[in-house]
């Protein structure tokens, strides 16, 4: 389905650019006019206007507008169509102009996937874009943000635990990753490795990967890739609908509620509105053999949008709260590296417990708001001109496992660790109207203001921040092919404050540099298409790898910044094929991403002596990586109602500049599942059962002596998932899954997983999900 | 055309009143002072029967990173003698100073200090107190050193809040430093 979806996409917008029509000399009439929707008043893409009996007929434009151009004049009958509606004729006798406006009547079966031919990615077109939406995305319902995305070829996850999860794209995360969140950069303490994004997922109806180098639509740190958040767009003039997600989780007896409440206003035209919330509740996680002391989750999120449209103007405003309360596994505090050795050879963690919902030391609380108010103008001649702004504040506090030993100190309960991060975003982007109808393009200007306050124990520096982009895209569009080019230059200035000795140290850095993206697509058919692109990124060494000076509890290291780093700088090759029939489907992508100036932590050899002994010595230090890969995705319906899917990501990464290897490069998998499509009873539509296996190899690939504990062995897993719709009514409908996660209680520990020298990873975990519908 | 060009200005204007709420974070960077720190351990010991006193310290006084500790001494004893042993833990990057032995001692039934000599023969060392649960905690006790020989003198501070049973096992160390000994 997705990929006739995405075909019937294709031919639209394809079909779009062709508004050209054979012209005739002497014939000047012209019928022009708007398709709307007769119920709602919304304009309609995509139409189909066309003269019947003749070879002439243009789609509407994204304000639902048409025009039909050198007609002579004459008698004719104009026809309207598009998926989903009543076909409408109209006679019209022509002598000169005439407007004829169309509204057409929604047809009892709605097809609902013509609504998707009106959304638009910023993305770039030559790389690879994977999107999660509809029921994909309900099977990922009530987990993290990182452990959402797993499911995609090449990206993995970096963990903390099991509530702690890094998205990780082609080997790369936390700095190198940009999330955008409706629209919006994700500005929090992102270098740290526990620090996990502060979005939840119930916010949005897509999420997308893009892999690959994209710094030039999206600004610096895009390195690795960029994860678009998407709220579904505003429901304007539309009758009020919701859904409400109820899913309960085995292990950690966890349970997620979350509803969405949106609609239109009676009284005003043209409004839209939207409320959602999600709470989350979650004790102790179970490993196969024994509970994780301390890995409670708490948190409370909300949002808030709505939006006026009128004619060419359309404005957002969207308010989000993310609160989470996350209890860090007690056993993984160690004071030395004779603590870390004994938990090693003890081969469990010293800490026994049973199940609690208890949240205590050591634990991180973070709430992350964001408020964007976004503007934007269709202008009559094709122009476009959108205008963000938006206000974040990140306020993490980490609480050590340990209260101060005095007692008036202790009582007040401070965090150990202070970050209060506020940012202001401000992005104009104007499209401008398509030139000879192929080319289409965009001119932006970002900018973003930041600054840190920290407090505590010192990690990172106060720091002022500010950055200034300015881009260019250009995008040549046949029903052949798709070429685009983009350019990009940012700036950054850093102004760090520390305290050295009880004094005040100021330090000031300037970075800047260009990005540049070129890629082509070009489909041979409608089942055959490729892509390539070539695009760099760039990336300022962030705080922690300038200033870092102290032991790394969790890592049982002590880890020293440099700040004469200079930027990292990456360039990016990538290409696919996508080959789709009705009965099977494969994308082979490779990859080649070359980094140079990338930053890692070096080994020093001689240890660091402090009051808790000493500690090995690792130093943020530059070099040249290369990370060469492939994503394979296939599927292939080989029986009536059975489908086998596979997913491989393979990832090699080299240190250049020492020939060697780097640390915490996430191995290799495989991912297949098997998947029977029920037949459709009665009011039960869409159910399936589903088994699959995930393979992760071991990771062969380390540098020598770097670690306590060398990379753990390969692992399989299991899972099942079944899940089916009951159509209560028109209006209610019930979506029912159900999820076992690791099926046969598999013992095993994950490279990337910060936990692995404490205690094994999850054990079984089965999950309900309950999705309900209601107005739609 | 006139709607354009008022709908810019519009946006220009907003864009420049959009940095109006910057900040500047330097004028709010404060020294840490309610992180404790532990900066030097010192052992005392004394010779039992006389007065004679010998004290060996580790020093950092900037804690973990910046400068280097500052002293890392070899404790030298005399073979075949009974001394008691007392340990002083300060953070000196506070001023005032602050006392940390103090604070074990407050909370006796979360700590416990840890005297491991290798080779074990060197040195034999007897808890000298006890907390409320009955459980050693070492901030004092005896030390009864061996024949000569060279080797090494483990000092941990366990921390073990709602754990402490009087081994070492529980708990993660707040101290962890070994000293060069010498009994000649």
């Amino acid at each position: 389905m997705p990929s006739a979806r995405f075909s019937l996409l294709f031919f639209l917008l394809s079909l779009l650019w062709q508004t050209t029509v054979a012209q005739k000399p002497a014939c000047e009439c012209f019928v022009k006019g708007v398709v709307k929707d007769r119920h709602t008043g919304q304009p309609i893409i995509g139409a189909t206007v066309l003269i019947v009996g003749q070879n002439n007929g243009v789609f509407t434009d994204t304000q639902g507008r048409y025009e039909l151009r050198n007609l002579c004049p004459g008698n004719y009958t104009l026809e309207c169509r598009i998926i989903g509606y009543n076909p409408f004729q109209q006679k019209i006798d022509l002598t000169a102009g005439h407007e004829e406006n169309f509204n057409l009547l929604e047809q009892e079966v709605h097809l609902k996937d013509v609504e998707i031919t009106a959304h638009r990615t910023d993305a770039p077109s030559s790389q690879p874009l994977t999107t999660i939406s509809g029921a994909d995305l309900d099977k990922t319902r009530g987990q993290t943000l990182g452990e959402s995305l797993k499911g995609v070829t090449g990206v993995t996850t970096l963990q903390t635990g099991s509530s702690i999860a890094k998205p990780v794209i082609h080997g790369l995360h936390s700095n190198r990753v940009l999330i955008m969140n409706n629209g919006i950069r994700q500005e929090g303490q992102q270098w740290g490795s526990e620090h996990a994004p502060e979005i939840d997922p119930f916010i949005a109806t897509r999420i997308s990967v893009v892999k690959g180098a994209a710094g030039v639509r999206y600004g610096s740190d895009a390195i690795g890739g960029v994860i678009l958040v998407e709220p579904e767009e505003l429901p304007v003039d539309k009758p009020i609908t919701g859904e409400l997600n109820a899913v309960g989780f085995s292990n950690g007896r966890q349970g997620v509620l979350s509803g969405t409440v949106q609609g239109g206003l009676n009284f005003v035209k043209g409004f839209g509105w939207r409320a959602q919330g999600t709470i989350k509740r979650g004790g102790n996680i179970r490993t196969p053999n024994y509970f994780l002391d301390n890995t409670g989750i708490s948190e409370n999120n909300f949002s808030l949008a709505a939006g006026y449209r009128h004619k060419g103007l359309g404005i957002d405003v969207f308010y989000s709260r993310f609160d989470t309360q996350i209890g860090i596994f007690s056993g993984s505090h160690i004071g030395s590296v004779t603590d870390l050795l004994n938990v090693i050879k003890n081969g469990e963690p010293f800490v026994k417990s049973g199940f609690s919902y208890a949240i205590n030391r050591p634990n991180q609380n973070a709430t992350h708001e964001l408020l964007k108010a976004e503007t934007h103008y269709h202008f009559n001649d094709g122009n476009r001109l959108q205008w963000t702004i938006a206000r974040q504040y990140n306020n993490r506090n980490e609480f050590d496992l340990h209260r101060p030993r005095n007692d008036s100190i202790a009582a007040l309960n401070h965090p150990e660790l202070t970050f209060k991060l506020t940012s202001l975003t401000n992005d104009v982007v104007w499209d401008h109207k398509p030139i000879a109808g192929k080319i289409s393009g965009q001119v932006g200007v970002s900018t973003l203001y930041q600054y840190n306050l920290m407090s505590g124990r010192p990690l990172i520096p106060n720091f002022n921040q500010f950055n200034a982009g300015l881009f260019w895209i250009e995008r040549y569009v046949t029903s052949k092919w798709e070429l685009e080019a983009g350019l990009r230059y940012d700036y950054r200035m850093l102004k760090t404050y520390r305290i050295v000795n009880r004094e005040k140290i100021a330090d000031h850095f300037d970075f800047g540099n260009f990005s540049g993206t070129a890629g082509a697509t070009r489909n041979f058919s409608e089942r055959f298409s490729a892509r390539a692109n070539v695009g760099t990124a760039w990336r300022a060494p962030n705080v922690s790898e300038l200033f870092s000076d102290g032991v790394h509890h969790g890592a049982a290291a002590y880890e020293k910044g440099d700040a004469t780093l200079q930027p990292e700088k990456a360039l990016n090759s990538i290409a696919s094929v996508k080959y789709a029939a009705p009965k099977w489907s494969v994308e082979v992508g490779g990859y080649y991403n070359y980094i140079f100036d990338f930053i890692y932590l070096k080994p020093q050899p001689e240890p660091i002596l402090t009051i808790r002994g000493a500690f090995p010595y690792f130093k943020y230090t530059q070099t040249d990586a290369s990370f060469k890969g492939i994503d394979v995705s296939g599927s292939w319906e080989f029986m009536k109602r059975t489908t086998i899917s596979s997913k491989l990501t393979y990832l090699r990464v080299y240190d250049e500049r020492n020939d060697g290897y780097l640390v915490m490069i996430p191995p290799n998998r495989l991912d297949n599942a098997l998947k029977y499509q029920l037949a459709d009873r009665g009011k039960w539509k869409d159910g399936f059962i589903s088994i699959g296996n995930m393979l992760v190899a071991e990771q062969k690939r380390v540098p020598a002596n770097s670690d306590f504990l060398p990379p753990p062995k390969a692992y399989s897993l299991w899972s099942l998932q079944a899940g089916a719709t009951l159509k209560v009514s028109d209006k209610q409908q019930v979506e029912i899954g159900i999820n076992v996660q690791n099926l046969f209680n598999t013992v095993y520990r994950d490279y990337l997983n910060r936990f692995r020298y404490y205690a094994d990873d999850m054990g079984r975990n089965a999950s309900l999900r309950l999705k309900w519908k209601f107005g739609a | 055309m006139k709607m354009n060009r008022k709908l810019t200005w519009m946006l220009l204007a907003a864009m420049t009143t959009a940095f109006v709420q910057c900040k500047d974070s330097g004028d709010e960077v404060k020294p840490d002072d309610e992180n404790e720190l532990i900066t030097s351990v010192t052992l005392k010991f004394t010779e039992q029967g006389t007065s004679n006193v010998s004290t060996f310290s580790y020093k950092d006084a900037d804690g973990d990173g910046g400068n280097a500790p500052t002293k890392f001494d070899t404790i030298s004893l005399k073979p075949n003698t009974t001394y008691t042993l007392a340990i002083e833990l300060l953070d000196e990057s506070k001023s005032p100073v602050d006392d940390i032995t103090k604070e074990v001692e407050e909370e006796s039934d979360e700590h416990l200090f840890v005297y491991t000599p290798s080779p074990a023969a060197l040195l034999t060392y007897t808890y000298g107190d006890k907390d409320k649960n009955n459980y050693p905690i070492g901030l004092t006790g005896s030390a009864k050193t061996g024949a000569a020989g060279n080797g090494t003198l483990k000092v941990q501070l366990r921390h073990q809040p709602g754990a402490k049973n009087g081994t070492p096992t529980p708990g993660s160390d707040d101290v962890n430093l070994d000293f060069i000994l010498k009994v000649k």
